[in-house]
């Protein structure tokens, strides 16, 4: 009687373990080889308000590749669609990016986020990427020539994520999802276009709530990098002036006047000159003056066109509308705020510093 | 049932007979070593009323030694006194015929001076039996190289040459009642805590059994927790060890025809300690301990991780490393869990088989084992690369923790945690884990804590834990072993 009161009591012992840290003995089959993680979906529209979900099956083992696509209503329907039609099934824990593609990003994508926030299996670093073209038939058209093509790609957007390389936009589902949650601030993504010779970046992609309202590219790409993203270029070519800044780093600070009606955007940078092919002598401290109003005065132009398109596009990817936080005060409302900003006077202003790669106050001046 | 009754029956009766002896004398002795073709009566005649009985046993005896000291003063003797004549240093006088029969089977002879009715014993064991040589279960690089052998009396030697202090005491005991084995329990006056010595006293007097050959068999009955498998007593055939540990108040038992000497009380973390920690250089030992520590978390826990990521967790796997293992278990017939146990098996059958054989077919077996299991096993398809080198890792790893008694129970967790991982994941490991922790701090060797100095928690003995301090640092002893002088250094005056 004894030794059941005993055996008794472990068992009680055993059984509250799992559900006291609600863990169920009952697990789901996940044995590797048995399963396709998949690394990738890509999401584009669909016919009358449809989705369009393709990703590359098997996604890791080495056998032959192809493109599977299933048109449907929802997300997960198309998981479950997936495994009726392949003798693995699809898991989705692995994944590690989504392509969604620039009509269906116009449309809004809060519902798409929602679903992968709410799914424990799918990991919050995922990488959300916006691609503009037919995203299927260029994985068709790969799929002969490079076998590992999703896996490549996830490599250069963790490279380029890593330390803030500089180089392009890189957002995960976390950041995303906090720049669209949070007041006062709307999320931007990577845009890369699809061209004959591949996948090449294009610019970033700022959304208005949900919704991609425009996508900036070349110069105002990297401004956009230079005070926001990165903070740090490897390089920045200026054609205007035949020069590139290699290594720029910059600090941004940024004040806003009592009455919020105007704001100064004070950018100062951190350089050194890496290539020249102007006229110049920049040897001569007046003219490597003159060189560096000549950029100032360039790059406060452009930023201050680029700011002016998001006033125009009531976007605030820069998160200008914290500045009006203040102690003991309630914050104010975004509505309030992105009305307020529409009309805000904003002052751009560089200070570059380049640094001297030869001893530019030395004898050799007069030469 | 009533086959074995009658059996018991005719046993007892045996027993009865042997016990009604008791008169010491010749013949007494002449009977009862009747058939014994080693016994030995031989007569020495001095003078003619005066003759003198030698009682001995022929294969017990230095022979040599028999004729130097005894057979040769005694022709000549002329003395009354027959003390007198022998030239060995000790001769006990013997009161009755049990005393007689055990100074017998221990090596000594006995003399019978029969005008006088005395009954003496010299003894002259046969010192047959092996020279010091090299540690071959401890071995270092550095330091002392000789190691007990199964004499005690030359083991005592080799522990009081290091520890020349009238405060060593070594109490003899003797236990096994057909072994008769004899047990030295050494430990310091003064300093070793009082308490381990009568622990220990305590259970060897409670000891009833019939043959000892071994100090772990011993160990067997002085064990708190015979059911665990973990060793409770540290053997070992190191003198210096033995040294050290005595000197830090702890315990030693020598028991006779066995070159392993047992220390107690030690804890979970003596286990991972090697001789030559005390030998190199304090940063390198300790980072060789640490090492060893990993080592013992990676040989345990490894395998069980796999099978635990393999079953339950893909998506904790790096996804280079997934390709990999996707790749390399694609086409695998066995689930990750029997892959591994089988590896394991067979892992542990070539170990025991390297143990077992004679050295020189070793070799063959290393030939043999190396390619079945690195390369058959994974070209037949019975396991996969990935699991080929993580068995090797485990293994090699397992090896580094000094104590091969440890080294055993290594395997055994191994494979309890391998069972929770394929049940339960990432989480079966944790509660296997729990579970080995909450029995590694129910334990206890000669009723100290086994877990300290972790818990219970002594701050001042973490110098000499994970990492070996250095030895100008460790002024003080231990403080779990609770010794009765906790400094090392003389206190100025």
């Amino acid at each position: 009687m004894r030794l059941h009161k005993k055996i008794c009591k472990r068992l009680i012992l055993l059984f509250m373990t799992f559900w006291l840290s609600g863990c169920a003995p009952f697990t789901e089959n996940k044995l590797i080889e048995e399963i396709s993680p998949v690394t990738f979906l890509s999401i584009s529209k669909g016919d009358k308000g449809k989705l369009t979900v393709s990703t590359i099956m098997p996604p890791l083992s080495k056998e032959k590749k192809f493109v599977m696509s299933q048109e449907v209503s929802l997300l997960k329907e198309g998981v479950q669609k997936y495994n009726l039609n392949f003798y693995q099934e699809m898991k989705s824990g692995q994944m590690r990016m989504l392509v969604i593609s620039d009509e269906l990003g116009r449309d809004g994508i809060m519902s798409i986020i929602n679903v992968l926030l709410t799914d424990p299996d799918i990991s919050p670093r995922i990488y959300l990427v916006i691609v503009k073209g037919n995203f299927d038939e260029y994985l068709e058209s790969q799929l002969d020539k490079d076998e590992n093509f999703d896996y490549s790609f996830y490599r250069m957007l963790k490279h380029y994520e890593e330390k803030n390389q500089g180089e392009l936009t890189v957002v995960n589902l976390h950041e995303f999802k906090n720049l669209l949650y949070t007041p006062y601030s709307d999320p931007f993504l990577p845009v890369f276009k699809l061209e004959e010779d591949g996948v090449n970046y294009e610019g970033t992609a700022l959304f208005k709530d949900d919704k991609l309202v425009e996508t900036i590219s070349s110069l105002d790409d990297r401004i956009f990098q230079l005070i926001n993203n990165d903070h740090y270029l490897v390089v920045l070519p200026i054609q205007k002036f035949e020069i590139v800044l290699g290594h720029v780093r910059s600090k941004v600070i940024v004040d806003i006047d009592s009455s919020y009606s105007t704001m100064t955007y004070t950018v100062n940078i951190d350089t050194r000159i890496e290539e020249y092919r102007g006229e110049k002598q920049l040897f001569d401290p007046k003219q490597l003056e003159n060189m560096k109003k000549d950029i100032e005065t360039h790059l406060e132009k452009q930023t201050h066109e680029l700011v002016k398109k998001m006033q125009e596009l009531k976007v605030d990817p820069l998160q200008l509308g914290i500045q009006t936080k203040r102690p003991f005060s309630k914050p104010m409302e975004e509505k309030k705020w992105i009305e307020m900003f529409e009309k805000m006077d904003i002052k751009i202003k560089y200070n570059i510093n380049i640094d001297p790669l030869t001893d530019a106050n030395s004898k050799r001046q007069n030469l | 049932m009533y086959m074995f009754w009658k059996k018991k029956q005719i046993e007892n009766k045996l027993v009865a007979q042997s016990i009604t002896e008791s008169e010491l004398s010749i013949e007494a002795l002449k009977k009862s070593l009747v058939q014994m073709d080693d016994a030995e009566f031989v007569e020495i005649d001095i003078s003619v009323i005066r003759k003198i009985h030698l009682v001995y046993i022929r294969t017990l005896i230095d022979q040599e030694k028999l004729n130097e000291s005894i057979i040769k003063p005694l022709t000549k003797c002329s003395k009354p006194s027959i003390q007198d004549c022998i030239t060995n240093s000790s001769i006990i006088h013997i009161p009755n015929f049990i005393e007689a029969k055990k100074q017998l089977f221990s090596g000594s002879i006995l003399l019978f001076d029969s005008s006088q009715n005395l009954w003496l014993a010299v003894p002259l064991k046969n010192p047959i039996g092996r020279a010091i040589e090299t540690s071959e279960t401890e071995t270092i690089m550095f330091g002392a190289k000789d190691s007990f052998s199964e004499q005690v009396e030359q083991n005592i030697t080799l522990i009081r040459r290091r520890l020349p202090i009238h405060e060593l005491k070594a109490e003899k005991f003797t236990v096994g009642s057909m072994s008769e084995t004899s047990v030295v329990l050494m430990y310091i006056e003064g300093l070793t805590n009082p308490d381990f010595v009568s622990t220990v006293k305590e259970k060897i007097s409670e000891i009833n059994f019939d043959l000892f050959f071994d100090s772990s068999q011993v160990a067997a009955f002085l064990e708190d927790h015979q059911n665990s498998i973990f060793p409770q007593f540290q053997q070992t055939d190191r003198p210096d060890v033995v040294a050290y540990s005595l000197g830090l108040g702890k315990i030693t038992l020598l028991v006779d025809n066995t070159p392993f000497a047992l220390v107690a009380p030690i804890t979970f973390f003596h286990l991972f300690q090697s001789p030559e920690d005390y030998i190199n250089r304090w940063v390198v030992a300790s980072f060789l301990r640490i090492i060893r520590y990993v080592c013992f978390l990676l040989s345990v826990s490894l395998i069980p991780i796999y099978v635990a990521l393999t079953t339950h967790h893909y998506q904790m796997i790096p996804i280079q490393t997934l390709l990999v293992l996707v790749d390399s278990r694609s086409k695998l017939p066995f689930t990750p869990f029997w892959e591994a146990f089988i590896m394991l098996i067979f892992i542990e059958i070539i170990k025991e088989a390297s143990l077992r054989m004679p050295t020189k077919t070793s070799q063959t077996l290393g030939v043999i084992g190396g390619i079945v299991i690195g390369q058959a096993a994974v070209e037949a398809g019975f396991a996969s690369n990935v699991l080929i080198v993580m068995v090797g890792i485990s293994t090699i790893a397992s090896f580094l923790i000094p104590n091969y008694l440890m080294t055993k129970a290594n395997s055994l967790m191994q494979l309890m945690l391998l069972v929770f991982s394929s049940l339960l994941g990432i989480i079966g490991i944790a509660l296997g884990s729990i579970a080995i922790l909450a029995h590694l701090n129910s334990l206890s060797s000669i009723k100290q804590p086994y877990f300290s100095p972790v818990s219970p928690f002594f701050r001042k003995d973490w110098i000499d834990l994970f990492i070996r301090g250095p030895l100008t640092k460790m002024l003080e002893r231990p403080e779990h072993l609770k010794p009765l002088k906790l400094k090392r250094y003389k206190t100025r005056r």
